[in-house]
């Protein structure tokens, strides 16, 4: 368990916790707005909650 | 490349992704917690004893009186490191002062003081009157009174409550091995107070040695509750180190 | 209408919606009467009258229990099975076990208030249920994940509505969060002891603390807003693309800040900092989701003064708002050194807990009877006025306790010109005195809200007589 001690360094989960952070928020961002016609289809679902009326 | 839409449709995908993200938080900051020793400070005297040491029979029953009323809800038991928790209360918490503590009792709201260091700090007297009828001795306070307190303590199980924390970790003693290990850990004091199939007979020779509630005749809850609260935060004796020695652990 | 007349009274299950929409309302007053019994309480000790069941140390949980459980959990039950019945077009999986969810939560509910008052206690803050109860729990909620889940599967579009997406990570999280907290080894049938001890029990126990917040009361309570501020706005919501973004930041970040309720205490200081880096940065996606609700009303803004369920749905987005702002504030350490332990917390809690999550449940609980019940509402008159009983009751109950909790915070550590303390414990008590007062004051206007709110519905459903009954199918908005 040793290796876990390298997570109780500030200095190394700063940087990680930002790299993790970052990496996926940036991934999430591109997968919504990186394509026009993908945005299209995703804001198409903002009529949902009026289809059962 | 994946495709969020996939996500989205996906049902399966979609709980296991999702279990990742709330997953990884408290894996990075709680489960290196049980793994990194400086966590819990060791805290010893001179000559290799454990200072803190779990609590005897009796205390333990105030303990669980304390957590029956819900104390924990209005009183802090963690000191913080700044000047005037230092002066109004004492030295800072370690975390080793709560390592027998199951459920730590460390509270959120100070509607009344802190008590962390209130052990030793009033006397047996003072400590059941103000649990009686505390605006009798505080004017100020708006404490409920706890007359019921001094009701006979129901002692029957106190054994299996200590073996059930034993089960989590604490080390009280049921064979003669570990009797003897609590021997050269705590002392051949504390070793006795420790041992479960003695634990009721210690519990009421400490209940009417220490005239908690003033009566030695019968064991009251208040004798348990003022034995947990005249033992708190004494264990250590912070005479025997350096002022700086603990600040590496924070 | 088209979809109600395809099913007719077989479509739907709204007959469970029906009675947790009834038990959120009874529960939301009677918690909120004992919070207001227990605010007097640190005003008024007598009334404590020296009986063990009703001291505050008791009560207290079971009006935590009651609040967040009983009122909090069932408005989600039923909003929840309401949302996604509507959404995915789908019937719920099986009215059995949606029905034992229903009994099975509020044997729940009264146990545990059961087991506070008799101090059967755990010791840990909203969790004080013991070990049978909490097993209940467990059960429960694994079959409410069934139902839930099972729906969703169910739908008979293939895309997930994003409101759904919040339920089942709060689902997720909450069975996550209880199984770990509540690792405890029994005694007997009434006592146990956690597994964890400490600092190790600390961690574990404001790591389920805060995320009982972030993910009970935030994270669904967020799918209600999902679907209850475009249905009663009657516009789509402003960003479907911004909720996908937020949603994802909101439920990793979460899980992070917990341990900002232990600053300065005894762990490791690098938990205490990082929680307190994602706490700042939990600030953007808590803003995501309010700037999405209350955008969505842009262009029709007029809408909000005639329409006092409106008002409570976007009002409750402007407290989420600002307590998603004070949060963050209050987990720098240098603030967090001056409020913890103090009312500022308590004001903190209840911002979010009366300002956001009373409130948006209220708009949506005014908004799902009269299409529950399929009749009009007995008074709009009375919603509006609750609208501005519980505002005004919580901004009374909140600014109280900002003075005392600030006020409070600075006595402790004032030193006269010796460089002693200034003032004893016992003189910071007396001086909490007037405005705890008028928290229990600020608490009784917004109690009283929720009695008009019982009375208004309670009226709405007698006069719709025959139609509560379950076989009837409700119409559609």
């Amino acid at each position: 368990m040793e290796w876990l001690m390298w997570f109780t360094k500030l200095e190394n989960t700063k940087p990680l916790g930002l790299l993790i952070f970052f990496v996926t928020f940036c991934a999430i961002l591109f997968f919504v707005f990186g394509s026009k016609e993908r945005g299209e289809r995703l804001e198409s679902y903002k009529n949902m909650p009026f289809q059962d009326d | 490349m994946i495709d969020h839409g996939k996500i989205e449709k996906n049902l399966g995908l979609m709980l296991v992704l999702v279990m990742i993200a709330i997953s990884i938080g408290g894996l990075v900051e709680v489960v290196p917690l049980f793994f990194i020793k400086g966590t819990v400070e060791e805290v010893k005297t001179p000559e290799g004893i454990n200072m803190v040491r779990p609590y005897s029979a009796l205390e333990l029953r105030g303990r669980d009186i304390y957590i029956r009323e819900g104390c924990y809800l209005c009183h802090s038991q963690m000191i913080r490191p700044f000047r005037d928790e230092s002066m109004r209360y004492g030295h800072y918490s370690l975390a080793a002062e709560s390592k027998y503590d199951h459920p730590f009792q460390w509270g959120s709201k100070r509607t009344g003081p802190d008590l962390a260091r209130v052990g030793k700090k009033y006397s047996n007297e003072w400590q059941v009157q103000h649990l009686i009828a505390p605006r009798s001795v505080v004017p100020e306070s708006v404490m409920p009174n706890y007359p019921w307190l001094m009701s006979p303590l129901d002692t029957s199980d106190v054994g299996d409550r200590m073996a059930a924390l034993r089960t989590t970790g604490v080390p009280y003693s049921v064979s003669k091995a570990e009797y003897d290990n609590n021997v050269k850990d705590f002392g051949a004091d504390v070793a006795k107070q420790l041992h479960i199939p003695d634990a009721k007979k210690n519990l009421i020779e400490q209940a009417q040695t220490g005239k908690y509630d003033g009566n030695a005749a019968d064991v009251t809850e208040m004798d348990a509750v003022v034995a947990y609260l005249q033992v708190l935060g004494t264990m250590v004796d912070f005479s025997k180190f350096d002022n700086d020695s603990f600040v590496k652990f924070r | 209408m088209a979809s109600v007349a395809i099913g007719g009274s077989e479509q739907y299950n709204y007959d469970i919606v029906r009675k947790f929409t009834i038990m959120a309302l009874i529960w939301g007053a009677v918690g909120m009467l004992l919070g207001v019994f227990i605010a007097s309480e640190l005003a008024w000790p007598f009334l404590n009258f020296d009986f063990p069941y009703i001291t505050f140390g008791r009560l207290r949980p079971v009006h935590t229990g009651a609040v967040i459980f009983g009122f909090g959990g069932s408005a989600l039950f039923a909003t929840s099975y309401y949302i996604v019945q509507r959404t995915c077009q789908a019937r719920l999986l099986s009215d059995g076990m949606a029905s034992f969810t229903f009994w099975g939560w509020q044997a729940i509910i009264v146990l545990a208030a059961l087991g506070d008052v008799l101090g059967y206690s755990q010791g840990r803050e909203y969790a004080e249920m013991e070990w049978p109860v909490d097993l209940l729990i467990t059960v429960v909620w694994v079959v409410y994940a069934i139902i839930y889940i099972g729906t969703v599967m169910k739908r008979k579009e293939a895309h997930i509505y994003v409101a759904n997406w919040f339920y089942i990570a709060f689902i997720l999280a909450v069975a996550l969060l209880h199984i770990f907290n509540n690792l405890a080894i029994p005694v007997s049938l009434t006592k146990s002891y956690p597994l964890f001890s400490g600092a190790q029990d600390a961690m574990v126990q404001w790591w389920y603390g805060h995320n009982a917040v972030g993910f009970f009361l935030t994270a669904a309570f967020l799918g209600m807003m999902y679907y209850f501020v475009p249905k009663q706005a009657g516009r789509p919501i402003y960003s479907y693309r911004l909720s996908i973004v937020h949603f994802w930041a909101l439920i990793f970040m979460y899980m992070w800040a917990g341990t900002h309720h232990l600053h300065w205490t005894a762990i490791p200081d690098w938990t205490s900092t990082l929680a307190a880096t994602f706490s700042i940065m939990l600030l953007m996606p808590s803003w995501g989701g309010m700037i999405n609700g209350i955008m969505t009303m842009s262009g029709a803004w007029d809408k909000l003064r005639t329409d006092p369920v409106l008002r409570f749905l976007i009002v409750s987005l402007s407290f989420y708002g600002m307590s998603t702002f004070e949060g963050p504030m209050m987990s720098l350490k240098d603030v967090n050194a001056l409020s913890h332990y103090t009312d500022w917390t308590v004001g903190h809690v209840h911002s979010g807990a009366l300002g956001w999550v009373a409130m948006i449940s209220f708009g949506a609980i005014y908004h799902m009877v009269p299409r529950l019940w399929d009749t009009k509402m007995y008074s709009v008159k009375l919603i509006n006025v609750h609208f501005w009983l519980a505002t005004i009751g919580t901004l009374m109950y909140i600014t109280a306790m900002w003075i005392s909790g600030i006020m409070q915070g600075l006595m402790w550590r004032a030193y006269d010109d010796f460089g002693n303390l200034q003032y004893s414990f016992a003189e910071t008590v007396a001086a909490m005195h007037p405005y705890y007062a008028m928290r229990a004051l600020g608490g009784l206007v917004f109690l009283s809200g929720m009695v008009l709110m019982l009375y208004n519905c309670f009226m709405t459903m007698s006069q719709a007589k025959g139609v509560a009954s379950g076989d009837m199918a409700p119409q559609a908005a």
